[in-house]
């Protein structure tokens, strides 16, 4: 059975139809691409996925059990975690804080306890900040050290992207959603960003779902690709197949005819 | 049934200045998505010039100039005065703080509320102040007038509709049939997007500010003839009539006009038939938009949120 | 590789920040940078000094402070601004920390201090030991918090300020009417000092005067809720709440149950306020409906915003300017000094920037005198007026004061000092400058005639501008970390 299952999805806004009829599944443990023009319904998927929006038809099995209608935090408990397109991290807390604070759905310490810093407390503490620094080690170097007291707005670019995907991992999800991990780097960025993801998934165990628009990253993590096209699924297959499916040509650069005018 | 003609039309009267209030913040929130505590103050203000204007052509017992004109002056130089003051807050307490996060403008019209009724309360005292035009031959704008079903409908009340209504009329024109009122849709739509058409966001925002804070002016006239004014009254004016703005469904035209009237209606009928309803008409309205917000919160006509993540 | 320096910093160069560098990144890392030298030196040194440390200073300064000042008006100041610190501590978390604008938030200080006076009063007749009071205290407003709080639940940022606005006006409407149990406009009187039961109770007053073991109950209680705030802060729910400040969809998609949250921070808040209106119940022994109104919510926050709201040091820092600065604003001698100090504080900051400013001051002054000589001499009454109080001497002989003014003068002085000043604003370069004199003398005008002679509005007409130019000039307080917002 697959870890998670769209079966006949459909969300419209207004009149406007976003996704219609979908069906995609992961399994465990692969890494699965989306891809598809702007406007193709992909972050939209996401959104769907995590509980933000909630679908007009069809369901979303996560496990075994159906996903729909849950609030996102109950969704990112069950085992399901992401990044954002436009990067949305704390940017006023330090990078620890970041990562500790997704760390929120599996542990209990409440107010109460935190007042009076009972042992109970003061141990999950130390688990947390434990936690959050295999996660952030994941990354080698570059967010370690100095680095974990500053606020995240002090971060490069490309350091933004990681510290996003370090604090999803925080929350020990099963299945890692990753909105464009490579958007706006440079070549040799991109290159540590497709062996992080295959990293990710070889010794973090993540089934992972990535959306991406670079071709080369897509093709070096890829155990199989979805298009989508005007919230209908286009392709599906292997890169090689998905890459020279005409439908996908035509999704991206038109019709055949048109472009030899 | 006596009752009721005169509980309707305390409602009509009401809801009317209640809905020149509203159309003042809905305006101002539709383009700067801006909820402008200061615009309870601003009418407050307009009631007070109201009241220097009317005493220095003659007040009610002695007035220069006719009934009609002395009103209509009144009411001018009102309006005149709080839509430049609705000018001046804009550029100098909320321009500046465009781009900034959303709760920046919010604090400084707080201050802004704060600025303007302590100051009128340090120029001129706390003591209320009264049109009474009641003085004036005798009290026949209010003796005078309609007669339905053995009630008295008063001129002055009828004149307060009817100029209500009027105004109403002129902004829907205004805001539907001109140029600048396409420009003022636009941008209360997608700000961004109506600057990158050629529209000048500074000016079509200045002109909101002179349309909401002259409607508020005019309010206020309407008000204090009724009613005394005083320098505290900006708060509660400005909480109903932002009431009424979000019970129509904040940034919705034609909600603004409903809402006021909705709470106009709603208060009058309370205050009438509940048992002790003058004192606890506040806390039953309330209660019930709270309610009312809480499972519609966009109001009656407003448009739900569509949220882009 | 854009991450290769320490520190994060990047020199950005004549072309401006290094390919793949973030712009806002680059110009921060500058700041930092220009904050080098002994000033830096001496900020990292403070900024090395645990919280705990600061906090032992300040309460042992607190505590000498009656030694010193045996006063009970000046004593009772201070207890007023622990009250002040505190409910700036509780609004902290709503505002500050969960990023809401509940502007609701003085209800529930109005709960807490009539709560505990009909628990502890003459007029139900209970008398209940001061503890169990206390706890019933904090738990009603806790609830009415959480109560409040529900819209919150369905609703965002203007809806959720508006339904608390409603709540405010609420409350005042209830205290105000429900005769029979609050009281009404009379409010509740003769309300019960703290004790441990009817017979052993800590007096208000020794001999007519502010008895300070309030004061040390006061400063007891506030170090209690710091420190029980600074260790949430530092929790799970801390950074729940402040991610939920930050980014409330990225928090709810990391786990954190945001609408229960935001809940959590009301309720909390609340309880603070509550706290802290039992505190002034007690002591006061009076309660009534407009103390919990308008301009006591405006006053916290202008503390809350002014501190720097988030940073919980910062918005007791606010409570400690900005409430002895409105009694102080009550004597006109004081307030007097307050505006020369004010203004010569404020040439003084803006003469880093444009050493130009010595210029206008002085040319002030000379102006000032000059004036005053004139109108002397054309007609003595216009100069005649009395002062009394700090700077006399120099206000004598520099404004402008006469014995009896027309009634014109105040609002056309008022209304043109503004007019003028904004002008100033509008302005730039040596015009500026040059109509900033005539201004500042008006200014001295309008304090000195129009101003002081009413202390009540004119000091929070100062509030009210303080809030203004704070929000336009430096929105993130004093010791607010700079702020970045996502839109």
């Amino acid at each position: 059975m697959s870890l998670l299952a769209l079966q006949d999805v459909s969300l419209s806004f207004g009149g406007l139809k976003v996704v219609d009829g979908l069906d995609l599944h992961v399994d465990e443990g692969e890494i699965v691409s989306v891809i598809g023009p702007n406007g193709a319904g992909k972050t939209t998927l996401f959104n769907l996925i995590t509980g933000i929006y909630e679908p007009d038809g069809g369901d979303i099995v996560f496990d075994d059990k159906s996903i729909v209608g849950l609030e996102p935090h109950q969704i990112s408990r069950r085992g399901i975690s992401r990044t954002f397109q436009t990067l949305r991290l704390f940017l006023n807390m330090s990078v620890k804080e970041n990562v500790m604070a997704a760390c929120y759905g599996h542990t209990k310490a409440g107010i109460f306890r935190s007042m009076v810093r009972t042992p109970g407390m003061r141990r999950e503490e130390r688990q947390i900040e434990d936690l959050a620094r295999t996660r952030l080690e994941f990354f080698g170097q570059r967010l370690m050290g100095y680095r974990w007291d500053q606020p995240a707005y002090s971060l490069s670019y490309a350091n933004r992207r990681r510290l996003e995907i370090a604090r999803a991992t925080a929350t020990n999800p099963r299945l890692l959603l990753l909105d464009e991990p490579a958007a706006g780097m440079n070549p040799a960025e991109t290159h540590e960003i497709t062996e992080l993801i295959g990293k990710l998934r070889d010794d973090g165990g993540y089934t992972i779902l990535v959306i991406e628009h670079d071709m080369h990253v897509v093709e070096g993590i890829s155990d199989r690709v979805v298009a989508l096209d005007h919230g209908v699924k286009i392709a599906e297959g292997s890169f090689e197949q998905v890459a020279t499916d005409e439908k996908v040509v035509e999704a991206y650069l038109g019709l055949k005819t048109t472009a030899t005018k | 049934m006596q009752n009721f003609i005169q509980y309707t039309v305390d409602g009509l009267t009401l809801g009317s200045v209640y809905a020149l209030i509203a159309l003042g913040y809905t305006l101002v929130y539709g383009v700067l998505k801006l909820l402008n505590f200061a615009h309870g103050d601003v009418f407050m203000v307009g009631t007070f010039v109201g009241y220097g204007v009317l005493q220095e052509l003659g007040g009610p017992m002695n007035p220069k100039v006719p009934i009609w004109l002395l009103i209509t002056l009144v009411t001018l130089a009102s309006m005149a005065v709080t839509a430049g003051l609705g000018v001046v807050i804009e550029r100098f307490a909320y321009r500046p703080l465009r781009d900034a996060p959303r709760i920046a403008p919010l604090i400084s019209a707080l201050g802004v509320s704060f600025f303007l009724s302590n100051s009128m309360q340090l120029l001129f005292g706390a003591t209320p102040r009264n049109y009474d035009l009641f003085e004036y031959h005798g009290g026949s704008l209010y003796l005078r007038g309609l007669h339905i079903a053995g009630v008295t409908v008063p001129l002055l009340r009828i004149i307060t509709i009817v100029a209500a209504f009027v105004l109403m009329v002129i902004l829907w024109f205004l805001v539907n049939k001109t140029r600048t009122g396409k420009a003022m849709r636009a941008t209360s739509y997608d700000r961004e997007a109506a600057a990158m058409m050629g529209i000048d966001i500074d000016r079509v925002i200045v002109f909101t500010f002179i349309l909401g804070s002259a409607l508020a002016g005019a309010a206020g006239v309407m008000f204090a003839l009724r009613v005394p004014t005083n320098v505290s009254i900006g708060f509660i004016a400005g909480l109903k009539g932002f009431i009424a703005a979000v019970v129509g469904g904040i940034g919705s035209i034609p909600g603004a006009m409903l809402g006021g009237l909705v709470l106009g209606f709603a208060e009058s009928y309370v205050q009438g038939y509940v048992p002790n309803g003058t004192q606890w008409s506040d806390l039953y309205v309330f209660s019930g938009l709270v309610l009312l917000m809480i499972f519609r919160h966009q109001g009656l006509l407003g448009r739900p949120d569509i949220r882009k993540v | 590789m854009s991450d290769s320096t320490p520190h994060g910093f990047h020199s950005t160069g004549a072309e401006g920040p290094a390919v793949g560098q973030d712009e806002w990144v680059a110009r921060h890392a500058e700041r930092r940078i220009m904050q080098g030298g002994p000033l830096g030196k001496v900020e990292d040194r403070v900024r090395a000094v645990p919280w705990w440390a600061w906090l032992i200073l300040f309460v042992g300064l607190f505590c000498l402070f009656p030694l010193v000042e045996t006063g009970g008006y000046v004593r009772e100041v201070a207890f007023n601004t622990v009250l002040y610190m505190l409910l700036a501590l509780g609004l902290n978390i709503v505002v500050g920390w969960g990023g809401l604008l509940d502007l609701g938030y003085v209800a529930f200080y109005g709960i807490g201090a009539y709560v505990y006076a009909l628990l502890d009063s003459p007029h139900y007749h209970h008398h209940f030991p001061t503890i169990v009071s206390i706890v019933i205290v904090v738990i009603v407003g806790a609830l009415a918090g959480f109560l409040l709080g529900l819209p919150s639940w369905r609703l965002t940022g203007d809806y959720l300020a508006i339904v608390t606005l409603f709540f405010l006006q609420l409350f005042q409407t209830v205290t105000t009417n429900w005769q029979h149990v609050t009281g009404g406009p009379f409010g509740i009187l003769n309300v019960d000092p703290f004790g441990l039961d009817k017979h052993h109770q800590l007096a208000t007053q020794h001999n007519g005067v502010f008895a300070v073991s309030y004061l040390y109950v006061a400063l007891g209680i506030f170090v209690l809720v710091y420190v029980a705030l600074r260790m949430v802060n530092n929790s799970r729910t801390g950074r729940a709440w402040r991610s939920l400040r930050e980014d409330p969809l990225a928090a709810e998609a990391m786990g954190m149950p945001v609408n229960w949250l935001k809940l959590l921070s009301f309720a909390s808040g609340a309880a603070v306020a509550a706290l802290t209106g039992s505190l002034y119940a007690a002591l006061y022994g009076n309660v009534f409906p407009l103390t919990f109104y308008f301009v006591t919510l405006i006053t916290i926050y202008t503390m809350v915003i002014l501190g720097g709201s988030g940073n919980q040091a910062g918005v007791v820092l606010g409570a400690l300017i900005v409430s002895p600065l409105l009694e102080v604003l009550r004597d006109s001698g004081k307030s007097r000094i307050m505006f020369f100090v004010a203004l010569v504080a404020g040439l003084a900051l803006f003469s880093r920037r444009s050493p130009r400013i010595a210029i206008v001051a002085a040319a002030t002054l000379v102006f000032g005198f000059v004036v005053h000589a004139i109108c002397s001499a054309i007609n003595g009454s216009w100069v005649a007026g009395e002062h009394h109080g700090g700077f006399a001497g120099f206000v004598d002989h520099w404004v402008v004061a006469p014995d009896q003014m027309a009634r014109w003068i105040a609002p056309a002085s008022y209304v043109g000092v503004i007019c003028i000043a904004l002008v100033v604003a509008l302005l730039s370069g040596w015009k500026r400058l040059a109509l900033l004199v005539p201004t500042l003398y008006l200014a001295a005008f309008v304090w000195e005639n129009v101003m002081l002679s009413k202390p009540e509005p004119a000091r929070y007409i100062v509030l009210g501008v303080i809030l203004i130019v704070l929000m336009i000039l430096r929105p993130n307080g004093l010791l607010g970390e700079r702020r970045v917002e996502i839109v």
